[in-house]
């Protein structure tokens, strides 16, 4: 028994000093998934906000892969119950997280969204980009490169989530202006890699004279790049990726892909643990910050590698 | 000879007790190591997040008690959350929303057993690998790939809602491991089920009604991912045509880690409702402790070879004798 009690004060030892004066702020950002360049990247980010604060502590934790919402869900339900000092959320899922998210209010929890926003009135703020934005100028470079004509198609993300909505709203808002442009359609691939290969495949078989694509993450976009190279198609189908990760943007400087719309992963992070403190320590935190969005082509791509 | 009794004893009270104790250790460890672990909230907590994969898992192990598979739980799931979910939103009532799940589930597990059974094929594994796909696949195909979100209070209640303090999902396990051990301790058709899983061709020559018993199985497992649907949809709030998706591996491994055997026979209710529990046990102390979705995954696939063995160990001694 009395091992038992030692064990448990020794384990319990470094947890003591969070009471008082110097209380250590306990900071969760809880993303989608953990599987992509643009993750690391804006975890990267989180972490590096959290480094200049000796007080505050942060776990960056994530399901399995972005279609794991109930694993998300889980994964909430249990920070909540830790009584954290602030969530920063990349919702998986809209009307799938929200009761979870009421139950961190109701612990007192300031929730902060980022990336990926939702409508929930409570939520502290939000940290992104203007996800419609770049939906309608990824379309405009489309427009662009196809001189108004041609067959267009998406590969899109899991559906009903707002910032897969909001690129493909952007994106269709331009196009469908354009009389030259025929709409194909927007084909779900999950924002995973391999299904975006399969999707596109399907994609040419059936619409041999397609003749650009968008897909709303990279993953995706790298997958259709595969599956337009094994048909010797690059340089004869345009196609716009999202996100801009390294791998992308040595596409784009390898013409292996024509565009990619750039978010700014770290900056994403950074700014989401920034206001996350501020939340924590019940300070005012900014509603909407847009960290900002930019086209990578290969005339600017070697800016986004640095 | 009396030590051939207390070994056999000790063996049969390992297998029966065995995954209890795992649990009863797993959770002393993680109360010393996360603070947060071992409290009430935390406690109906797990209970909550393992109650579908207990329902899955209770279906499953009717099934591999017959020396079977049931590959399509995940997406039976899926499939029936989303009915239910489009039932509801044309304004069907809450109960009737229930009904479809558990008809839907039970009705896709009969063509099941009706495959595999009728059909000849070879290995449940067949038919269930086929409706894994054809269910999966229609749910998604009805929805358009789009989530059904938002609800009625009276459907969510089973997910969400709870009693006296009482999830309502934990009752609902409960009362389905009541049905469930009773079924299969107490009555022909259940104790049917160990003698097919035991051998087929003895159960069949003793006048085991062999098919109709494997098609009850496979409805019974249809049946819990049927009530699986409406506890993950009221939870969620949503029916979403990828709900459940891997579902099935972690039913079969609460299976496995509570004893049961994959060659038939062997397997309790007790067992299993624990297999679910070291399994929810172990994701959540690992969140609580910040511990990464992939570690978790590494963990859990220990702790089924683990189990395995172990049983392995236990047989071998048993048969040494």
């Amino acid at each position: 028994m009395s091992v038992w009690v030692l064990a448990a004060a020794v384990l319990a030892g470094p947890g003591c000093g969070r009471s008082g004066p110097n209380k250590k702020l306990e900071i969760v950002l809880v993303t989608k998934a953990l599987d992509s360049e643009f993750w690391q990247r804006l975890k990267a980010g989180a972490e590096q906000a959290a480094r200049g604060d000796p007080q505050v502590r942060l776990a960056v934790l994530a399901p399995e892969r972005e279609i794991n919402i109930d694993q998300q869900v889980a994964i909430l339900e249990d920070q909540v119950l830790k009584k954290v000092s602030a969530l920063a959320v990349a919702p998986a899922g809209v009307a799938e997280v929200l009761p979870v998210l009421e139950k961190a209010r109701a612990a007192g929890i300031p929730v902060l969204i980022v990336d990926t926003d939702l409508p929930w009135p409570h939520r502290v703020g939000f940290v992104g980009i203007d996800n419609r934005l770049g939906g309608r100028m990824a379309g405009e470079y489309v427009l662009q490169a196809l001189g108004g004509r041609g067959k267009v198609a998406v590969i899109r993300g899991v559906l009903g989530v707002a910032t897969q909505e909001d690129r493909l709203a952007g994106f269709q808002e331009v196009v469908s202006k354009a009389p030259g442009i025929q709409w194909v359609g927007a084909q779900p691939a999950n924002s995973e890699r391999a299904l975006g290969m399969s999707v596109m495949e399907n994609l040419l078989t059936r619409h041999p004279d397609l003749k650009a694509v968008f897909a709303t993450n990279d993953q995706m976009a790298l997958g259709a790049m595969e599956a337009i190279a094994a048909r010797n198609l690059t340089g004869r189908i345009v196609l716009v990726g999202f996100d801009a990760g390294r791998e992308a943007v040595r596409a784009v400087l390898a013409g292996r892909m024509n565009a990619v719309m750039a978010q700014y992963p770290e900056r994403i992070g950074r700014r989401a643990i920034e206001e996350a403190i501020k939340a924590a320590r019940g300070r005012p935190v900014e509603r909407f910050v847009d960290v900002g969005t930019a086209l990578v082509t290969r005339e600017n791509a070697h800016e986004f590698l640095r | 000879m009396s030590g051939g009794f207390w070994s056999r004893t000790a063996a049969r009270a390992l297998r029966r007790f065995g995954p209890l104790l795992a649990l009863a250790l797993m959770c002393a460890a993680l109360s010393l190591l996360s603070e947060h672990f071992f409290s009430l909230d935390n406690l109906l907590n797990v209970f909550r997040q393992s109650a579908v994969n207990a329902l899955l898992a209770l279906g499953q192990l009717v099934v591999i008690i017959t020396a079977g598979i049931d590959l399509s739980v995940g997406s039976i799931l899926g499939l029936c959350c989303v009915l239910a979910a489009l039932a509801l939103k044309a304004g069907a009532p809450s109960a009737l929303g229930i009904a479809l799940a558990l008809g839907a589930g039970a009705g896709l597990g009969a063509v099941n057993g009706l495959l595999y059974t009728k059909l000849r094929l070879p290995h449940p594994f067949i038919p269930t690998l086929g409706m894994m796909n054809v269910a999966r696949g229609l749910a998604l195909v009805i929805t358009g790939g789009f989530p059904i979100s938002e609800l009625p209070a009276g459907f969510r209640y089973w997910g969400a809602g709870a009693l006296w303090g009482i999830p309502a999902p934990v009752a609902v396990v409960v009362g389905f491991c009541l049905i469930f051990h009773l079924l299969l301790t107490r009555t022909t058709p259940g104790r049917d089920l160990y003698a097919i899983g035991g051998n087929r061709q003895a159960a069949l020559l003793c006048g085991v009604p062999v098919d109709g018993r494997l098609i009850l199985a496979y409805t019974l497992s249809g049946l819990t991912a049927g009530a699986g649907a409406v506890v993950l949809a009221g939870r969620m709030n949503s029916g979403f045509p990828l709900a459940g998706a891997g579902a099935e591996l972690d039913s079969i491994a609460a299976v496995i880690i509570g004893g049961a055997s994959f060659f038939g026979g062997v397997g309790t209710v007790l067992g299993t409702l624990v297999g679910a529990l070291i399994m929810g046990v172990l994701r959540n102390g690992l969140n609580l402790m910040n511990v990464s979705a992939y570690w978790q995954t590494v963990v859990i696939g220990a702790v089924i070879v683990a189990a395995v063995w172990v049983d392995v160990v236990r047989q071998r001694a048993a048969a040494g004798r």
